[in-house]
């Protein structure tokens, strides 16, 4: 089973602490305007979050295992729940690699799988090394097309 | 496009009519509208225009009408339905036969009495139909349906023979050997319904014909209709009951009075006491739960009257509705996976209906599931679904009762939660007693029971089946060459029990009201262990499908056809 990239456990807290600001930002705003409150509130708010935020990245990165096994691309993630995906190669429609503002600036990008299904219509590795990305996107793509079925849609 | 279809054709003339009137209306108010706001604005506009500027708005739009109705052109080519169309901006699109999904016709009352009809074609990709032709005539919206039908075959026939590398076999060799598979197929059912009482005379009669006529499988008898009108409930009756409301005016309020009056209501709303007022609410409250089933038995009758399904070829057709008929084709080959649904009333009769979900946007749901039987027998229905996926009698299993043992957690906390709401209102308003509302604890173990009772699975041969639900019981069949991710799902209470919930995701796109097929609540070894088989089983399926195409063998060609 392979792990991910450990820098991801940055994006997840830096993530946390974005939302941890936006929460704060508004409590400051209703402070200001609706109803005043002592200073302690927002920013106990704002530690908590900012705390359950790197908990949970921490977690969630001890979590994350993914594996290409012999038909399916396997995966297991979760922290409340804990979720392992088999997504066999045949269904694989289209394969991307991703990355965004932050992930570039930690030098790391992800890896998205698509399959014509309703629900986990789009399976997301991320926390990957560019060269890892565009490694398991080529083998993931060469997996698809040897295994070609008629998908009946 | 032109040189390859010298038949480009026209909507229905009638169309051009409706569309002429409606741009012509259009161009007509547009002066109105706008010298109004503008004249308002600044005096440099003088109201008096518009009686000038109408004219030109209605012929701009009649002449819009027209130009739209002439440069409307589709037409059926080898391989492709084409379509253009606009007046300034033009666009021409081709959807490729193997690709479409449902055609379907339909029919209000008027264009009944004036023999035209809707077309709408609709493929996996999109949330919206992908060609509509608004009216069409009668013969050529069953034309359209004949010839889609047929060509999708020829395309498909072709299809597999280049993929088996026959070049030696002819169309028409192909053509012939899809039928005598279709006679297997109905052959080898034959046993089964002749041990079917259930099953009506035309229906064992019926003889595999060519693909223009469709073999009729099942049609819904009046009693039928009475019983599924009756025993089932449709939500567009409530939103007919709430449209009702936004026009409720003093004779409604009046007549809902008199009603409430003779068993304790008030007089008039204005002088009322706080009884008075109660009774009235829950009189009304009755009335209003009686005129939304009413609704409903009604819309669902007038929806499903008439309903037939046949078989026309690689396709199933369906036929309903009575003021507004709906016709339309599913092909056997995109069906992702069936599922038999029943409530209570009408597990109590026996009676149950037949869903087939395919991938894409679906004209009965919006979901991509259509009725192949609205109701009948159980052993009927559950005959249908084996016949139509080769699946064998199931012997259902249920998750431990470690998970009966959950939902009484659940539901308890559900109940508190009510309890405590109704302590939190005599807080604030006069009502005493709050803990009376503690009765609820009382429908806990049951409804507990109800949920666990009614879960079940079933680890077939070529299928997966999976029950739950007790309000709205469904059993879906999954064939495991449908299956598209398979995931194990455990939440932290259900990991403090050691359960987990299988689910199986297929292409068919229920989204909103129906959930992904699951099974709830496994312990978590028999999840695992499915979650192989399951991966297994797709795999072997593959294989036997790959295998079965290349040796053109007639019979297992079906049956994987039928998954």
């Amino acid at each position: 089973m392979e792990v991910l990239h450990p820098r991801i456990r940055l994006l997840w807290i830096a993530q946390a602490a974005l939302a941890a600001v936006v929460v704060g930002v508004v409590l400051a705003a209703v402070d200001a305007w609706i109803v005043s409150f002592p200073t302690v509130v927002p920013i106990g708010v704002v530690a908590i979050g900012a705390i359950l935020g790197i908990v949970y990245a921490v977690v969630l990165y001890k979590q994350w295992r993914f594996e290409l096994q012999d038909d399916a691309l396997y995966l297991e993630r979760g922290v409340i729940t804990f979720v392992e995906t088999a997504v066999p190669f045949v269904r694989v429609q289209h394969v991307d690699t991703q990355f965004g503002p932050i992930e570039r600036a930690l030098g790391l990008s992800s890896v998205v799988v698509y399959t014509a299904g309703s629900r986990n219509a789009d399976v997301r590795v991320p926390g990957l090394t560019p060269d890892r990305a565009r490694k398991l996107q080529n083998t993931l793509r060469e997996l698809a097309v040897d295994s070609e079925a008629d998908d009946g849609v | 496009m032109a040189s390859e279809s010298p038949e480009m054709n026209r909507l229905h003339p009638f169309s051009a009519v409706t569309t002429t009137l409606n741009r012509g209306i259009v161009g007509l108010s547009v002066p109105f509208f706008l010298i109004g706001v503008l004249s308002s604005v600044t005096d440099a506009v003088d109201p008096v225009w518009s009686i000038y500027l109408a004219p030109i708005g209605l012929v701009a739009g009649v002449a819009y009408g027209l130009t739209y109705y002439y440069r409307f052109e589709y037409a059926l080519t080898q391989d492709t339905f084409d379509l253009s169309s606009g007046v300034f901006s033009r666009r021409s699109r081709e959807i490729p036969f193997r690709r479409i999904q449902n055609v379907d016709v339909r029919q209000g009352l008027v264009q009944q009495l004036l023999g035209v009809a809707v077309v709408t074609i609709e493929t996996a990709g999109g949330g919206d139909t992908e060609a509509q032709l608004n009216f069409v005539s009668e013969d050529e919206a069953n034309r359209l349906q004949r010839e889609i039908r047929r060509l999708t075959a020829a395309a498909n026939g072709e299809r597999s023979a280049t993929e088996a590398e026959t070049a030696s076999s002819d169309e028409d060799e192909d053509e012939e050997a899809t039928s005598n598979e279709t006679a297997d197929l109905e052959t080898a059912a034959t046993p089964e319904r002749h041990s079917d009482p259930g099953v009506s005379e035309d229906e064992r009669h019926e003889q595999p014909v060519d693909h223009g006529e469709p073999t009729r499988l099942f049609e819904l008898s009046s009693r039928e209709l009475g019983l599924y009108s009756f025993t089932s409930f449709s939500f567009a009756a409530v939103g007919g009951v709430l449209f009702l409301l936004l026009f409720a005016n003093d004779a409604i309020f009046g007549l809902l009075i008199s009603m409430a009056e003779p068993l304790g209501g008030p007089a008039n709303l204005d002088s009322a006491s706080p009884l008075e007022y109660g009774v009235f609410g829950i009189i009304s409250l009755v009335n209003g739960l009686a005129l939304t089933y009413l609704f409903s038995v009604v819309y669902t009758f007038l929806g499903y009257y008439g309903f037939q399904v046949g078989r026309a070829g690689e396709d199933l057709v369906y036929e309903r509705g009575l003021l507004q008929r709906y016709s339309g084709s599913i092909p056997l080959e995109k069906v992702q996976s069936l599922t038999v649904s029943d409530n209570p009333l009408q597990r109590q009769i026996g009676y149950a209906g037949l869903w087939i979900e395919t991938a894409g946007y679906g004209p009965d749901s919006g979901g991509g599931s259509q009725s192949a039987i609205p109701l009948a027998r159980k052993r009927r229905v559950y005959g249908f679904a084996e016949r139509l996926s080769g699946l064998e009698r199931p012997s259902f299993r249920r998750p431990t009762t470690v998970a009966r043992r959950r939902y009484l957690g659940r539901y308890s906390i559900i109940a508190g939660v009510v309890v405590a709401g109704a302590f939190g209102l005599s807080l604030v308003t006069a009502v005493e007693n709050w803990w009376l509302a503690a009765v609820v604890f009382l429908a806990v173990p049951p409804a507990a029971h109800l949920r666990w009772v009614n879960l079940g699975y079933y680890v077939g041969e070529d299928n997966l089946v999976i029950r739950s639900g007790f309000w709205k019981r469904r059993t879906t069949v999954v064939p495991y060459y449908r299956l598209q991710t398979v995931s194990t799902r455990r939440s932290i209470f259900q990991r403090r029990l050691g359960l987990a919930s299988l689910v199986v995701d297929t292409a068919s796109s229920r989204t909103f009201f129906w959930a992904t097929p699951t099974i709830y609540d496994l312990e978590y070894e028999v999840a695992r262990e499915i979650n192989e088989t399951t991966r297994q089983r797709l795999q072997s399926a593959l294989r036997e499908r790959a295998r079965s195409s290349d040796s053109e063998d007639g019979d297992a060609g079906v049956s994987v056809a039928f998954t």
